[in-house]
């Protein structure tokens, strides 16, 4: 355990500049651009403006939203080029004989990688994220004083707005990177076999499938079979979303335990289950691969 | 951790070792044994099937034929293996993102049997530094870390492939003297290729001659001094008495006609010459030209 937990640990020194660094350098070029605007009289005007138009506690759901779901996008991205690149730089670094000559198995170095891109690395981004909401928060706040709007009963509102989104923000972060483990298994076990080509052959191969099954088994055209309706099925998060629309109609005012807790009760965890299969099959076959490889 | 006890038995064993890659054979069923506690020399021409033979050895690649080493089939068990087995097949094959700290911290969780402390130890006197990154080391430095690295691990079996390539002749003599004066032991076996095989012949208690992927010699290092002479003859009824003789090799050298023998008495080339023990690159240039040197089997 020791072991895995140092190769999770290789990972993510390996890749921080991706998930750590430059998600701070983002954060901190945006906060030090607010301050410069705040600085010219240029943000405060015209976000009191808009502030004196609607609901105060409004503005920090729908910010914490839209920023949480702009980390997302870059997390998903990020994720996607890790499993293609990061799988096979062992042999890009030249490295593999120094990791073939630990006592740890191809298979465990591949379960390590896989391990990293659900846990440290989106961890990471997560830490970032929340920084900068705080950030997004207190400039926020700052700018309702300035408007005359704050209170104390607003920064007890927007606290417990923080407590609730963050924790909506990592079940569904959570829940996001279960359901898409198999094709970040399947993309990493093709980095492992064909390096950066992963990255094209991962937007071919839902093709090829589809239009396989089209050619053998008949359909309208290779976009309209089974494949491709259960590839595209797979490709989105199923996500509930009665409690959010009667948060949008205004029946009801958000509540992250409940939209938590029917999430997680229609959250498709069968797919999960045979989506954590494929992913530990195919991790498999490419540490085999590996294993046999020419490591020089 | 797995405990490969080493008993009175060979560290490795090979039979009937054979490798092919696609329709090329790349080696022939080759048979030899490496007891414990000797320094090996694998010698032969690139591409002979050195490295391929290496790589048998640590689980790198698949065969046929039979390989143990330390008892076990190093292709199904090469992660317990690599407990008690270290080697360096690429000089630069360290990885370069990580700190010398990182490396060391990495190493202490990911390898049983490394020493920190001992890494360390191993590196003072170097310019190297823990806060340094891998990828700033010149390759001399990455050289002397990497050396650093497998010393500080307890193991039974050291092989290394080439470690010495691309190094300037300082780097590489301290490397070889360090190995020797603080790693080698009764208890450890080396196993060791180079082309600067002069640079190594004072340290080997064995040799391996490797020709297309056969084996065309394999002997200690006492018993080449008495199988193999080699004689100057500078007259020329001398130098056809020793071509009667039938001599291994014959080159002439600044003017001067040299032939090693193989298995002539030094008492019959006395009266010939001037009497000396071929150099390894010497035997190895002589009997890389003939069919076969040596057809001795395993030990």
């Amino acid at each position: 355990m020791k072991a895995f937990s140092a190769l999770v640990h290789r990972e993510f020194i390996e890749h921080r500049g991706a998930f750590l660094i430059a998600p701070l350098v983002l954060v901190g070029v945006v906060f030090a651009l607010t301050l410069l605007a705040f600085g010219v009289d240029r943000l405060d005007t015209r976000m009191t403006g808009q502030l004196s138009f609607v609901v105060p506690t409004w503005v920090f759901e729908a910010g914490y939203a839209g920023l949480a779901s702009g980390w997302l996008a870059y997390l998903g991205f990020v994720l996607f080029f890790y499993c293609a690149d990061g799988f096979a730089a062992d042999k890009r670094n030249n490295a593999m004989l120094f990791w073939k000559s630990m006592p740890v198995s191809d298979f465990k170095v591949l379960l390590s990688k896989i391990t990293a891109a659900l846990t440290i690395l989106p961890g990471a981004v997560f830490g970032v994220a929340l920084v900068s909401l705080l950030i997004l928060f207190g400039v926020t706040y700052v700018t309702t004083l300035m408007a005359g709007l704050g209170s104390p009963e607003l920064l007890g509102s927007i606290v417990v707005i923080f407590g609730q989104m963050s924790l909506v923000f990592l079940v569904v972060l959570a829940c996001g990177l279960l359901w898409f483990l198999p094709y970040m298994a399947l993309v990493g076990a093709m980095g492992s076999v064909v390096g950066r080509w992963a990255i094209p052959l991962a937007l071919l191969l839902p093709t090829v499938l589809s239009a396989l099954e089209w050619v053998t088994l008949g359909g309208r055209h290779p976009f309209a079979t089974r494949t491709w309706d259960y590839l595209t099925y797979r490709s989105s998060l199923p996500l509930s979303a009665d409690h959010l629309d009667r948060v949008f109609e205004g029946q009801e005012p958000f509540n992250a335990m409940l939209f938590v807790t029917d999430f997680l009760q229609k959250f498709d965890w069968l797919q999960v289950g045979i989506g954590a299969v494929f992913a530990v099959a195919v991790l498999y076959l490419a540490s085999e691969y590996r294993r046999r490889a020419p490591a020089n | 951790m797995t405990d490969l006890s080493v008993s009175a038995g060979p560290i490795v064993s090979a039979r009937g070792l054979s490798k092919s890659f696609g329709r090329k054979q790349i080696l022939h069923n080759l048979d030899f044994d490496i007891p414990a506690g000797r320094i090996y020399g694998l010698i032969g021409h690139n591409g002979a099937g050195k490295t391929t033979t290496l790589n048998a050895m640590l689980g790198l690649t698949s065969y046929e034929g039979t390989i143990r080493v330390l008892g076990e089939d190093p292709f199904a068990r090469r992660a317990q293996l690599m407990e008690n087995v270290a080697f360096i097949s690429d000089v630069a094959s360290l990885p370069r993102f990580l700190r010398v700290r990182e490396l060391f911290a990495l190493l202490t969780n990911i390898h049983p049997n490394f020493s920190q402390e001992k890494a360390r130890q191993f590196l003072e006197g170097t310019d190297i530094r823990p806060e340094m990154k891998i990828r700033t080391l010149s390759k001399g430095m990455i050289a002397q870390l990497h050396l650093a690295v497998v010393m500080a691990i307890d193991a039974k079996l050291l092989v290394l492939d080439e470690p010495t390539l691309g190094l300037d002749i300082t780097y590489r003599k301290r490397f070889y003297r360090r190995l020797l004066e603080d790693y080698m032991t009764e208890e450890r076996t080396l196993v060791i290729t180079t082309h600067q095989v002069d640079e190594i012949e004072f340290m080997l208690s064995d040799i391996m001659f490797i020709r297309d992927g056969s084996l065309i010699l394999h002997m200690q290092m006492e018993t080449v001094s008495e199988k193999f002479t080699q004689l100057v003859a500078n007259e020329p009824e001398t130098q056809a008495q020793a071509r009667a003789l039938n001599p291994v090799y014959e080159e002439t050298r600044f003017g001067q006609t040299v032939f090693i023998f193989d298995g002539v008495a030094r008492e019959t080339l006395a009266p010939l010459g001037r009497l000396s023990t071929p150099t390894i690159s010497d035997l190895f240039v002589a009997l890389m030209q003939r069919p076969t040197a040596n057809p001795e089997r395993a030990r």
